[in-house]
Order: C-alpha cells, then structure tokens, then sequence
C-alpha cells in the first residue's frame, strides 16, 4: 500500500484548546446547547475568539442531519464552511483528523472538530444494505462482545474476574473526572453483580451510551503567533491513521485492525509503543481493554489480565490507560467519544488533569474503532 | 405440508436437513454466508455464483445471552459463532448446550419450528446442535 503523505510531513499542527459538556444521561437539553457549552469552554481555553476560527467539523451518528450550523450560529454566524462527520463510534475521532488535515495542507490557520450527539436515532447499515444473518436481532454489540470474551478465556485461560477488573481500574478513574457519565469507584464485586447482560458481561461491564459534547481546537504555527496563543499549552498532533477492516480469516477484526492502525500511527510518529505515557481506547466492554493493549503492543498477547493486576495501566503505572475512565465510566455518547479522548490526552500532556493526573505523561494515543469496521488513532506529544 | 422460512434467501425450509445459500466467488473461490451478491470482498469480482454449503462446523466460540428484548425466543439462549466446514464464520443459536467450554466441538444445523404461519404452515430456522466427533 502506497502512502505518498505522512502528516508529519505537512506544517506542524497543534491542538491549542479543548473543552467538553460533560456526559450524562439523556436528557430534554438539546444537542446545540450541549454543543455550544463545549465549543465555548474550548475557546476560552485556547484564549481564541468563535471568529478566529476558519472551518468546523462536527463528529455525529445518532442526532439529526444537517445539525452543525443550528448549534454554531449561536456563537455569531460567521459563514465559515461546516460539516457533519458520520463514522459510528469514531465520529469524533474523525472530525479531529479532518480538522488536522485542513491545518496541516494549509486550507485553514484555525480549525475546531466537534463532537455532540443525544441518542435519538442510529441505524445499523446492514438493514438498509438488505443483509440478513441466522442471528438477526439475537446478537447485538454485547453479544458481539462477549463472543470474544469467551473466546479469550478459552485461548489465554483468562477468568471473569480479570475482565471486570478493567471496570474497577476505570471506575476509579472515572470517579475524579467531573466529566464522567459514571463518577463513581466500584469494587470487583460490584461490577461482578448481576444484573447478568451475556455471557461474562455485566451491566457495569458495558458502557452508559448518553449525551454530551466535546470541542478540540487546531491550529497552526503560524495561527499560534499571529494570535499570540500559549505555545507551552500547545500540543503537537504527531500522527492521524485511518484504516478500514479487510478479510482477516477468523482473526477477530477489532484487533486486527486495531493492530494494523497503531503500528502504522507509531511509525508515522517515528515512535514504538514503550514510547507511550497515556493511552485512551475503546473500551467500550471491559475485554476490548484488554484484546486492545495486546493488539497495540503494550503487552504481549495473553499477557493483559496480569499486566493490568500489576497495576501497569494504572494512573503512574508504566502506561496509563484510559485515565478519563474510558467509555466504561466516561461514557460513550457516540460524536463525542473520540473527541473527548482527546481532550483527556492533551490534558494529561499538559500536566493539567489534578488528581488524575499520570506524572510523566509526554506521549498520548487515542484509538477508537466504529461499525463498519472502521479505526481511528492519533499520536500527540509535548514538545 | 410445506415448511416456510424465518429467514428467506438464507435457505430452502423443504429440504430434509437444512443447507445454507451462499455464494462463491467465481475468480478467487472464497464462499459467502450470508451470500454476497454484488461484488467479491477479496477480490472486487462482480462474479458470484450461487451455492449451497452443508451446516456442518465447529464451534469458535459461544455465549448466554441474559438480556434480550425481542419476542422470537425467550432469553437465556446460546448464541455461537460457527466455522462453517466450507469456510464462512457464521453466527446462529445453539440448542442444548450443558459444558461451559464448548469451543472446537463439532456442530449441524436441524430444523426448529417457530410457530405455525397463517397458512398453517410450520416456520423454520436452523438451529445447530454438538454431534459426535465424526457423525
């Protein structure tokens, strides 16, 4: 496969604010001012004016078509190009790398992508494609994943105690993130505790889908002198990798694509995974953490259960791992999931994530993977 | 009395034993189920022939589902993924299973009446069942 352009290799880009709505249950409060709410915690924290910005994309796949201009006009209509950025669960990621590219090739000095979604609506493609299966209805995302999760014990001898014990970790996270659906520390027996969903799976095993927003600010070198911006609060965007699921003959197709996008982001960051400090995944159910740290290189394969009881993935372990709480106690509002991970990555790299806080965070990835198959990753540092 | 399908296309419910209708790929062999008709997803070929492939396969993996809202069966039921003998991993219920490992066992669809149909026929789906080694 020919890859004539790394990102690397356009101007630098660098994220310079972020902001959120935090995630909650839905609610009545709608979409634009879930969305405006993160839009303005963003500028205020980049120090940037709605005008200083040039585009706008805008990560969603559950609310309504056509959303963005309704929700920005609130901050002054000012004509700038928008558009919405459907990809499932990686909506959000990939708006931020299409507002990366627009800095990166210069269309743009001063790019936002925007995450929002309420759970009104999504539809699974396989209906309108006219695709039916034996399963139909009976499997559904947790039963996707409690497939593997079987499979997993049965290869690595892994227990359901080790898998819950990702939701303990992250819960703990969770608890002293204010932007957290789920903000509280849950035991091993409580997330052991029925009520039972599929197979290993409990409920506090599976992610809370709710509402929310979250708003990450691009810009160039060039934007952040003009606008006199904090250089030392500027992240760098090191690496945007995209792939897509091929054939890949039994292996399951989360990991493998999973595998195949980190290796390819890592190399485009001229990194290897030892490099990482943070780690934000798509933990959507407690055995993607681990299938994922395996696939990424973090560990080796069959190995995540006792690294992560090592505490290795702990906050000031050797890689913290969804130090937000994840998609298990962040939650997973769909638009702004891959936007809200990296709100938590440049947080954690500016040193400003308080009681959450990884000490030596100076290299941060975020993965998400969508329906479709579809991953997302994106490799950040502080220079 | 003739059988009708809880999943039409999928498989002929009048057969003795049930067979799945799949597709292969006429440029590079690989076989489909469910079939895909309008293009190769290895290869890009837009020839396909139609094909039916015997239940038979060995289990990848399984699980209880606890949670289920639809009306088509009462939940906890065994959900599989099944490797089917002539390539395609599939998923399908899994009747009677009593070991909590049942990964690598060899299994066969049979037919599982639904419900009768306004016509007073039986519908059918496929269910699959462990068999002996070699059976």
């Amino acid at each position: 496969m020919s890859v004539s352009t790394r990102l690397k290799d356009l101007r630098p880009i660098y994220v310079v604010g972020v902001g959120l709505h935090p995630y909650q249950k839905p609610s009545e409060k709608p979409y634009t001012a879930l969305g405006v709410t993160a839009v303005r915690a963003a500028l205020a924290d980049a120090g940037l004016a709605w005008s200083d910005v040039e585009s706008a994309y805008t990560g969603t796949a559950t609310t309504a078509m056509g959303m963005s201009r309704l929700m920005y006009r609130h901050l002054g209509a000012t004509g700038i190009p928008m558009a919405q950025v459907e990809n499932a669960s990686a909506s959000g990621s990939t708006a931020f790398r299409q507002a990366c590219i627009e800095v990166g090739a210069g269309l743009s000095d001063v790019s936002i992508a925007t995450g929002v979604d309420k759970p009104l609506g999504a539809n699974m493609p396989q209906r309108a494609a006219g695709i039916r299966d034996l399963a139909g209805s009976r499997v559904v995302p947790f039963t996707h994943f409690a497939l593997l999760a079987n499979r997993y014990m049965h290869d690595h001898g892994a227990t359901p105690e080790q898998f819950a014990m990702v939701a303990v970790k992250n819960s703990s996270n969770g608890a002293l993130n204010p932007n957290a659906q789920r903000q509280q520390a849950r035991t091993l027996e409580e997330v052991l505790a029925p009520p039972q969903i599929s197979g290993t799976l409990t409920k506090l095993q599976c992610c809370p889908v709710g509402a929310g927003a979250a708003a990450v600010i691009v810009a160039s070198e060039d934007a952040i002198t003009r606008l006199g911006l904090d250089r030392r609060r500027a992240v760098r965007v090191l690496a945007s990798t995209s792939r897509s699921e091929t054939v890949y003959r039994g292996e399951n197709f989360d990991a493998a694509l999973t595998k195949q996008t980190t290796a390819q982001a890592l190399a485009e960051a001229d990194l290897q995974p030892a490099d990482l400090d943070v780690v934000e995944l798509h933990d959507a159910f407690t055995v993607e953490e681990l299938l994922y740290v395996e696939a990424m290189g973090l560990c080796g394969e069959g190995e995540a259960a006792a690294r992560l009881a090592d505490g290795e993935f702990d906050i000031g372990g050797r890689v913290a791992v969804s130090t937000s709480g994840g998609l298990l106690s962040m939650g997973h509002p769909i638009g702004p999931t891959g936007a809200g991970q990296i709100c938590e990555i440049v947080t954690q790299l500016r040193r400003e994530a308080g009681e959450r806080q990884h000490p030596s965070a100076r290299v941060g990835l975020a993965h998400m993977v969508g329906v479709g198959a579809v991953c997302v990753v994106h490799v950040l540092s502080m220079e | 009395m003739t059988r009708t399908a809880v999943h039409p296309g999928l498989y002929d419910p009048n057969q003795d034993t049930p067979n799945l209708m799949g597709t292969q790929c006429d440029a590079c062999s690989t076989r489909f189920f469910p079939p895909l008709g309008i293009g190769c997803e290895v290869c890009g070929s837009e020839h396909l022939a139609a094909i039916t492939m015997p239940t038979t396969g060995t289990v990848h993996s399984t699980t209880t589902v606890h949670l289920y809202t639809g009306k088509d069966i009462e939940a906890p039921f065994t959900m599989a993924e099944i490797s089917l003998d002539d390539g395609p991993l599939i998923r399908a219920t899994l009747t009677d299973v009593t070991e909590d490992d049942v990964i690598g066992a060899r299994v066969r669809g049979e037919w599982f009446t639904m419900e009768k149909d306004d016509d007073g026929n039986d519908r059918v789906e496929p269910r699959f069942r462990i068999i002996e080694d070699g059976a």
